[in-house]
């Protein structure tokens, strides 16, 4: 076969092969030449658009396409012209998006520019993801919604419990030394079984609160240094007489040195409290013994625990009770509700808040013989304790006078957080929204704020444009956190840096003040399109002693600055015609005389998912909430926290 | 000495009352924020037990104002809340006042942190 016959046939074949994949492939697509002509499409694409054959038979052109298209209704309200206006502008990029046809199904469209002129346009059906993601979407949505309608109930709930148990109790009490004072013993002993019935559903009901509040993740963690013979001693009082009721002793094994523990101490003590009388219940003429002891799992510093031991010569349980031992409302047997009372839930409650302050709870036992519950709990940051000043222990001092607000809708990144601070000796606050947020900030202002973009109602930058408002909040350094893969912490534009329109006069002027305080005649570059807002910000500039340049859009903002000596400031709306703000931020990341010249971002107050996530790319921290690790975060909140105040605020 | 006790619930404010007077305080009574930091001032007590959430404003409030009032700061407040939450006791503690007590209150831990605070 000569050469020339080859090429040919392998021509045909290649033609073939292309033809038989275009035809088998699940997706739609369309070929068109230089000038735009359709010449070439498949049958999935003639499927999914619905395209028929009188329309392609003839030469088209994409513009007939697009036209085609808005004449049956597929952009619904949208004028055709604008919209075939707006694909003609995106045909030399490669961009992709989604359509809603008329009948529900989704397309995903894509076009890619091919090599010699011309694009390619392919549709995927993305209908049944879509579904998917939507039906998934609004099955988390639901379970969060009963989970949080439960807890608020709970918590409303033994609130409301609660008031009428106070007088029950209160008032047998009153009447209880009443009758003491006229020697009526009968009544006495009555009034007695009274406030003790009111006092043990009043623990029920605290329990319920507390489990309903770790299961909205609501528990918060508040660690201190606390002295352990002290927590001793306010836990044998406690205690001693649900000991001594059933005849047993109580034996407390504590070396005089054990020193203290960085820990919650009101969890600590209410964890001892659970197992101790736990172990006084299920115990009668024997011994509760509990015993403290220091040890170390390794070497590292990470490895040194406080260890508390219950031990008791109850009743003892066997392997299979020990297993249900930590579920909620289960007890060892259910026989063991008629004979000891309780909920089941101190158990639970004890494992939760172990775990929250990075111990472990375990339990041995034998059935006749009795039981040992051993805590377990870091021993992290000895700062005060010893002479030592490892660099780790220096840090944890430091940390420990750090107060963070955490603002998340997400449960998920309350633990996480909570787990990784809360170790590391940070005072935690929670809010869950952003009005909660700013309630908290006003009531108790935090050292550091991480707060979260997305939220319900009011959203991070909303919480962040009323924090940069408020004289008393606004020096709180913020970091942005939210779901981006991409982190950029090189630039930060600063989320102390960000401003909304229509813009506050006093709080530009503030900020001017703090940007430019003591060079006369600095100059500010004002960059928006809208002549209204320049003039707005230049008599506010003017006011201030300050120069003001101007430019309508980025290019000529570009252009002034490679004229012009490095601004003091520049004030960036974001929407603009022919280069916007983001790509003039895109531009000068890579002029080094720009790198100092600080910028603030003038936009409306709706930004859109695009503009959310480039800006958060460019604020001070980015934390992807779906990965770790974050163990960077603890230094970057104490680098902050000891900043005199924020970002720009160099000179106040 | 006299104790001036905040607290909202009629009920609570009588058992309390009539609990203490037993123990030999002179008590007056406020039901709000507001009226707990005014009475604070004229009525120069010995101590205050200041229940957290009033109407007004809360017991925070009302301890942050009673402290930072040169006449009444020195005048020991000891928070009354529902429940052992220990947010509870660092936000009291972080409001100002010096010692934290929980409802329904025992009334024999109650008068040992009474007398430790006012000798």
């Amino acid at each position: 076969m000569a050469d020339s016959e080859k090429q040919i046939l392998s021509a045909e074949m290649e033609h073939a092969l292309l033809r038989a994949t275009l035809d088998n492939m699940l997706q739609g697509v369309a070929m068109y030449d230089a000038g735009h002509k359709l010449v070439t499409w498949n049958k999935r694409f003639v499927d999914y658009l619905e395209m028929p054959e009188e329309f392609l038979g003839t030469d088209r052109t994409f513009s007939d396409y697009i036209r085609y298209l808005g004449d049956r209704g597929e952009f619904g309200d949208a004028d055709v012209e604008e919209a075939l206006k707006k694909r003609l502008a995106m045909l030399d990029t490669s961009h992709s998006f989604e359509r809603v046809r008329p009948d529900g199904t989704v397309l995903e469209v894509r076009r890619d520019p091919v090599p010699g002129g011309g694009f390619i346009a392919i549709y995927t059906d993305i209908t049944e993801r879509k579904k998917a993601e939507l039906a998934l979407r609004k099955a988390m949505e639901d379970a969060e919604s009963a989970s949080k309608v439960k807890s608020a109930f709970l918590a409303n709930m033994s609130h409301e419990l609660r008031t009428p148990l106070n007088a029950i109790i209160g008032y047998s009490e009153l009447l209880a030394e009443d009758a003491a004072d006229r020697g009526d013993d009968t009544g006495l002993a009555d009034l007695h079984k009274i406030g003790a019935a009111g006092k043990h559903l009043l623990g029920l009901i605290n329990e319920i609160l507390d489990l309903s509040k770790i299961e909205a993740g609501k528990m918060e963690l508040y660690v201190e240094r606390v002295a352990l013979t002290d927590v001793i001693n306010d836990v044998k009082t406690i205690v001693d007489p649900m000991v001594t009721k059933n005849g047993n002793r109580l034996i407390i094994e504590c070396p005089a040195d054990i020193g203290s523990l960085r820990t919650d101490l009101t969890k600590l003590k209410q964890c001892l409290i659970n197992l101790l009388s736990n172990a006084a219940k299920f115990t009668k003429e024997g011994a509760v013994t509990l015993r403290l002891s220091r040890a170390n799992e390794g070497d590292g510093e990470a490895d040194k625990f406080v260890r508390f031991e219950v031990i008791d010569s109850g009743i003892g349980m066997t392997q299979e009770q020990v297993g249900r031992l930590f579920q909620a409302f289960t007890q060892a047997d259910s026989s063991t509700t008629r004979n000891f009372g309780g909920t089941g839930l101190g158990l639970t409650i004890t494992r939760h808040f172990c775990a929250m302050m990075g111990g472990s709870i375990e339990v041995a036992s034998t059935p006749g013989k009795g039981s040992v519950f051993t805590i377990k709990l870091p021993d992290r940051g000895k700062g005060d304790d010893v002479a030592r000043k490892t660099p780790a222990a220096a840090q944890a001092g430091a940390a420990s006078s750090i107060t963070v607000l955490i603002v998340d809708d997400d449960n998920a990144v309350h633990d996480v957080l909570s787990a990784t601070l809360g170790r590391e000796g940070y005072l935690l606050l929670h809010a869950r929204d952003g009005a909660e947020a700013l309630e908290i900030m006003r009531r108790t202002p935090p050292d550091v704020v991480t707060l979260d973009v997305q939220m319900p109602k009011i959203d991070g930058w909303s919480v962040l444009g009323i924090m940069k408002s408020e004289p008393a909040l606004e020096h709180i350094p913020v970091i942005m956190l939210t779901i981006v893969d991409d982190r950029n912490l090189g630039f930060s534009l600063g989320a102390s840096e960000f401003m909304t329109k229509p813009v506050d006069r006093a709080r530009l002027t503030a900020l001017l003040r703090k940007v430019a305080p003591a060079k006369k005649n600095a100059t500010i570059l004002i960059v928006d399109d809208d002549a209204d807002v320049r003039a707005v910000v230049r008599a506010t500039v003017e006011s201030a002693g300050l120069k003001s340049a101007e430019a309508a859009n980025g290019r000529l903002a570009l252009g002034w600055l490679l004229d012009n000596e490095p601004p003091a400031l520049i004030l960036l709306d974001l929407m603009m015609p022919e280069v916007d703000g983001f790509e003039f931020l895109e531009k000068i990341k890579a002029i080094d005389s720009l790198a100092e010249v600080p910028i603030v971002v003038l936009t409306a107050k709706n930004l859109s998912e695009k503009e959310r996530n480039f800006l958060t790319e460019r604020t001070l921290l980015v934390l992807n909430k779906g990965g770790q690790p974050i163990g960077s975060l603890g230094a970057a909140l104490s680098a902050l926290a000891r900043r005199p105040h924020g970002a720009a605020a160099a000179n106040d | 000495m006299k104790i001036l006790l905040v607290e909202d619930n009629e009920m609570n404010r009588d058992m309390l009352s009539r609990r203490l007077v037993r123990n030999g305080y002179d008590i007056v009574m406020a039901v709000d924020g507001q009226q707990a930091v005014t009475m604070a001032a004229s009525e120069r007590p010995d101590l205050i037990l200041m229940d957290m959430s009033l109407p007004v404003i809360d017991g925070w409030e009302a301890t942050r104002q009673v402290k930072a009032n040169p006449s009444t700061g020195n005048i020991p407040i000891i928070a009354l809340t529902a429940h052992a939450m220990s947010e509870d006791e660092s936000k009291a503690r972080a409001a100002g006042c010096d010692d934290f007590d929980t409802k329904p209150v025992d009334i024999v831990r109650l008068v040992g942190k009474i007398k430790a605070l006012v000798n």
